[in-house]
């Protein structure tokens, strides 16, 4: 028992350091840096077309969340493991008295808090443009369920390239195949099976509508979000796109975990 | 016994049936320096990430200080420091900051993390380097590097794979001298290598090894006992003269003699006593011996010959 417990406070210890270490790594790289500023800067851009209401402004601004939170997601995720055993760093960091487990978990928590960094800068950019342009009482109260969808796509999303990058061999590789999935081939899978009259409630990237969907504005006029032309007569259901996005999360990231702990050279 | 390092029978099989280690046995004492070389593919980088938790064996155990290195890797690992082929490094960031962060994971406080990272830089003559980016750094200085992040937490083993690979000749004299200060230090380094002149400066004892087995091991003095050839070369302060030349082989221990200039080189028993009375005769005689040394066909010939046909590779 006493045992266990030990080996429990080990664990969580190294994964702290493993995160701390990651965030650094982040820092160092600038890659933090340069998607806070795509946070920052993507809100601004919609100045240029205000439209008549805040609920609509909002629903413009966040079609652009969810590949925010994908490129996020494969700029902290996409080479994590594949970039430790392509890079030769695994040699230096693996022969240290700490649980694989620990290091790649801490890498999972690393990416997801660099990821929610950024969501939190978008919304947070996007509230102060709202109450600028409409003042503070226009705000939707919505704005924060879709703030709170955005951070558990956030979790799938980072989960779907970890475990690409637990997978492939190569940085490049990974990254690719994880964005490409999440960008364009769940996407086409969602649209062919609602070409089709299927609702693909069981795709993420189709749940992750909900981050605009929550807001109650229908029709977004543009963006690159699941939802492509003519197709609008399915908008995921609140209850299974949260749950879809959850079993996303924990599937991927499970499946990462153990690829990746069993990887050897 | 405790040993410093121990394996027992290690078989490591790939998944496309190759036999990585076929019961490979180790016994290395605390304290000692042993040279682990072979051909590539023998089995040595294999056996030393399974030393190191790299990998799993099929079958078989890995100890360092008795502590299983797959049940407990934990304890087994706080006390190996390693340097593994040629390891990536986090190019950047600042060696402080890399090695802050290993320094915490060997549980270090602060001020231990701060002193020991100042001297692990220190002695890898990297202190005016500690805050600069890694990744303006040269081969020699990553390499030495590496070696100061295996020693930041002084651990009791030290297991260097190939340490002077791709370095040039100044890089690896100054890694031949961090390794003889860690011996002098006490602790135990296992060191791979396929440079035998490397493993024979440093090294008190050498493990061969060939597909995957423990061919020959044996001190490094005794291997240079045993390869001894009965032959000695002298070198005279001036050439020799014909009558010299009939003197020196006039004396009776001597079977033969090859004169070529000031160096002759004598056939003789191979006894150490005669080796000694033929010396006493020279200087006796008055001839003015400027270097006296028994030829010897060194690790070299020694590895050719504990390999079989084997072709000595890199």
């Amino acid at each position: 028992m006493e045992a266990s417990r030990i080996s429990f406070g080990n664990d969580i210890f190294e994964t702290y350091l493993s995160v701390k270490f990651e965030l650094l790594k982040h820092l160092k790289r600038r890659r933090l840096l340069i998607v806070a500023a795509l946070a920052i800067i993507v809100p601004l851009i919609f100045f240029v077309r205000v439209p008549d209401t805040a609920g609509q402004f909002d629903d413009e601004v966040l079609t652009f969340a969810n590949i925010l939170i994908i490129i996020s997601a494969a700029m902290f995720a996409g080479d994590a493991i594949s970039g430790e055993f392509e890079r030769k760093t695994n040699l230096i960091l693996f022969p240290t008295p700490q649980r694989r487990g620990t290091i790649f978990a801490g890498k999972y928590l690393a990416a997801v808090l660099a990821t929610f960094l950024v969501v939190l800068l978008y919304y947070v950019t996007l509230t102060l443009q709202t109450a600028g342009l409409f003042g503070w009482g226009e705000i939707p109260g919505e704005l924060a369920k879709s703030f709170l969808v955005a951070l558990i796509y956030t979790l799938a999303a980072v989960s779907v390239i970890y475990f690409f990058s637990a997978v492939l061999k190569r940085t490049l590789t990974s990254t690719i195949v994880g964005f490409l999935s999440l960008v364009m081939v769940l996407p086409v899978l969602s649209f062919i099976l609602q070409r089709v009259n299927q609702e693909p409630w069981f795709i993420v990237t189709y749940s992750a509508n909900l981050v605009t969907s929550v807001l109650g504005i229908s029709g977004s006029p543009f963006g690159p979000g699941d939802q492509g032309p003519n197709i609008a007569e399915f908008t995921p259901k609140f209850g299974i796109g949260i749950a879809v996005m959850i079993a996303y999360a924990i599937v991927f990231l499970v499946a990462g975990m153990l690829v990746a702990s069993r990887r050897e050279d | 016994m405790e040993y410093a390092i121990r394996t027992e029978n290690l078989v490591k099989k790939y998944s496309n049936n190759f036999t990585a280690l076929n019961g490979v046995s180790l016994r290395i004492k605390k304290g000692e320096v042993v040279g682990y070389v072979g051909p590539n593919g023998a089995g040595k980088t294999t056996t030393i990430k399974i030393l190191t938790g790299l990998s799993r064996p099929s079958s078989g155990h890995a100890y360092v200080n008795d502590i299983d290195v797959v049940a407990r890797p934990r304890e087994a690992l706080r006390t190996i420091g390693a340097l593994i082929e040629v390891p990536g490094v986090y190019d950047y960031l600042t060696p402080r900051e890399m090695l802050t962060y290993f320094g915490r994971v060997y549980r270090m406080s602060g001020d231990e993390i701060d002193r020991r990272i100042k001297e692990s830089l220190e002695l890898v003559k990297l202190s005016d380097w500690e805050h600069k980016k890694i990744g303006t750094f040269s081969t020699g200085m990553l390499r030495r590097l590496t070696i100061a992040k295996a020693i930041l937490h002084k651990p009791d083993n030290l297991i260097l794979d190939e340490p002077v690979l791709g370095l040039d000749p100044k890089g690896i004299r100054d890694v031949r001298e961090l390794i003889r200060q860690f011996r002098n230090q006490g602790m135990t380094v296992f060191l791979s290598s396929h440079l035998l002149g490397e493993v024979a400066e440093v090294c008190n004892t050498v493990i061969f090894l060939n597909k995957g087995k423990v061919v020959s091991s044996d001190s490094v003095q005794n291997i240079d006992r045993s390869m001894e050839q009965r032959v000695v070369n002298v070198r005279f302060l001036k050439p020799l003269s014909v009558e010299e030349t009939k003197r020196l082989r006039a004396i009776e221990l001597i079977k033969s003699v090859e004169v070529e200039d000031s160096v002759a080189r004598l056939q003789y028993d191979g006894k150490p006593e005669s080796s000694v009375q033929i010396l006493r005769r020279l200087v006796s005689s008055n001839f003015e011996v400027v270097s006296y040394n028994v030829e010897s066909a060194g690790l070299e010939d020694y590895y050719v010959s504990v390999m079989g046909d084997e072709k000595k590779e890199g």
